[in-house]
């Protein structure tokens, strides 16, 4: 049975309440209040896009949601069990380049203590799903641009999540790349996986999403589904109902 | 199993280094670098090749030691491979234990390639088998096992470059230990007294372990001592893992 039919769009994926984060920096230790109560929900089954310009806190919230950072106040409740349910693919991932495609996805899949007939079977599907059975033996190193983020996509399926966190997984990417992992967001969604993820290409998030959330300075300013946002806009035009929110 | 994991992982990353090759290169051109020491010393070819083969052991082996250790944290941390890893259901202290034991498998085939080598040579060159020099090879790694430990601990704390001096600076403190302690005995002004003695309980007592002497025929070696040491410096470096977790723990990425 496809997960798809599982789906219950009532039940909260991610709620996130009046999240706050401060961090101290340079020589001085100054405060600065990254996030200021942030508030978000992401409901079984959802493309979510995360969007916002740069320093709104996008990443921030990521990390909290993570564990990768601690909340100054506030709370994070995931509807799934923890990080053996997620997945997450950082922006501008590194990894490690002296391992082979192959290599680094079946180090990640003993991260989740898979056996090894599992691992094997993981990783192969999983290759293929991306589209690199092909590289599957070549070093990360000589990987471009384009594969390195199938790859991180990849590391972050290994565990068949039902959550999936992606930070800016079309950045940088050419053309077809983007059209790749488009599909690869297209095809989770259709097996019935919540996604999450950032990205300044609205065009993108118009036509993968279902829900949005606009954030700006540390706050979420809008939230809600996509076809609303767009109903709101002269035109259907996603960028301008953003400009709007931002702006006002 | 994710201990393992990042052990062999790890193993793997410190194992395909090349700067690795270039100081194995090195360490093993400097144990055939005795054999001139040797044919210029008068009847003393055995010892000299024996001392000065560990003794290159030992450097080598700490540059090893202080420099990959300091590195082996951090980089995961300025690389931002740490997202990869704790976006996954892996500890802070199975990260850090697994980076240890990943470079103490490194660090093993390092000084055991090493330690063979120069006892072929001295077999070669003596004709007859010394056992002893297997025994120092393995104490060796003992006391880079705890230099290791200590610079994890430290480049938690600070810059790599940092924690690979202050690595370096235990090790040579590690094997002034003893003469601390006689300092400490032999010193009357209270204050200094409390320095040496803290001092030799603060730094690990490397010198304990080293059987070089009696290697090359000056001394001998008490075995029952030996493992006491041996157990004690393994303590050590529990004790310095721990710390480090506990540090790394509070850490934000």
């Amino acid at each position: 049975m496809n997960i798809a039919d599982h789906r219950d769009s009532t039940f909260s994926v991610l709620e996130v309440r009046d999240l706050h984060k401060t961090v101290a920096v340079g020589f001085r230790r100054r405060k600065v209040e990254i996030l200021k109560g942030v508030d978000l929900e992401v409901r079984d089954g959802d493309v979510f896009g995360l969007l916002g310009p740069n320093g709104a806190g996008k990443t921030t919230t990521l990390k909290v949601v993570l564990g990768l950072m601690r909340p100054t106040s506030g709370s994070v409740t995931l509807g799934v069990d923890g990080l053996a349910e997620l997945g997450y693919l950082p922006e501008n991932p590194y990894f490690y380049d002296y391992l082979t495609g192959s290599e680094f996805l079946r180090f990640c899949a003993r991260l989740f203590s898979l056996g090894a007939r599992e691992r094997d079977a993981r990783v192969s599907a999983i290759l293929a799903d991306v589209g690199l059975e092909g590289a599957a033996g070549v070093q990360l190193r000589k990987y471009s641009k384009g594969m390195l983020q199938r790859i991180g996509i990849a590391q972050a399926l290994i565990n068949e999540p039902r959550f999936v966190l992606l930070d800016e997984p079309m950045t940088g990417l050419d053309p077809i790349g983007r059209v790749e992992v488009k599909e690869i967001i297209q095809r989770l969604h259709e097996r019935g996986t919540t996604v999450l993820f950032n990205s300044h290409i609205l065009a993108d998030v118009a036509a993968l999403c279902t829900r949005i959330a606009i954030m700006r300075a540390g706050r979420v300013v809008w939230q809600g589904a996509v076809d609303e946002a767009l109903a709101a806009t002269p035109g259907a035009d996603l960028e301008g109902f953003f400009m709007d929110v931002v702006r006002s | 199993m994710r201990v393992v994991a990042v052990a062999v992982n790890t193993f793997r990353e410190t194992i395909r280094d090349r700067i690795l090759g270039v100081i194995l290169l090195f360490a093993l051109a400097m144990i055939v670098a005795s054999l001139w020491l040797a044919s210029i010393s008068l009847g003393q070819e055995d010892r000299m090749i024996k001392d000065f083969g560990l003794l290159a052991i030992s450097v080598f082996g700490l540059i090893v030691a202080a420099f990959v250790a300091a590195n082996l944290v951090r980089k995961e941390v300025e690389k931002r491979t740490v997202f990869i890893i704790f976006s996954k259901p892996v500890s802070r202290s199975e990260f850090i234990w697994g980076k240890f034991l990943g470079l103490a498998a490194t660090m093993l085939a390092v000084l055991a390639g090493m330690t063979v080598f120069l006892f072929a040579l001295a077999w070669f060159v003596d004709k007859s088998p010394s056992g002893s020099l297997l025994v120092a090879g393995l104490l060796i790694y003992l006391q880079l096992l705890v230099v290791m430990a200590v610079t994890m601990l430290f480049a938690t704390m600070t810059s790599a470059i940092l924690a690979s001096v202050w690595g370096i600076c235990v090790y040579v403190a590690g094997q002034l230990s003893h003469n601390v302690l006689s300092m400490a005995h032999a010193g009357h002004a209270g204050s200094a007294h409390v320095m040496s003695a803290l001092v030799f309980y603060v730094v690990p007592n490397l010198s304990a372990v080293d059987i070089r002497a009696a290697v090359v025929g000056e001394g001998a070696v008490a075995r029952s001592s030996l493992l006491g040491w041996g157990v004690y410096l393994i303590a050590y470096l529990v004790v310095a893992l721990l710390i480090a977790t506990a540090i790394f723990r509070r850490k934000e990425f």
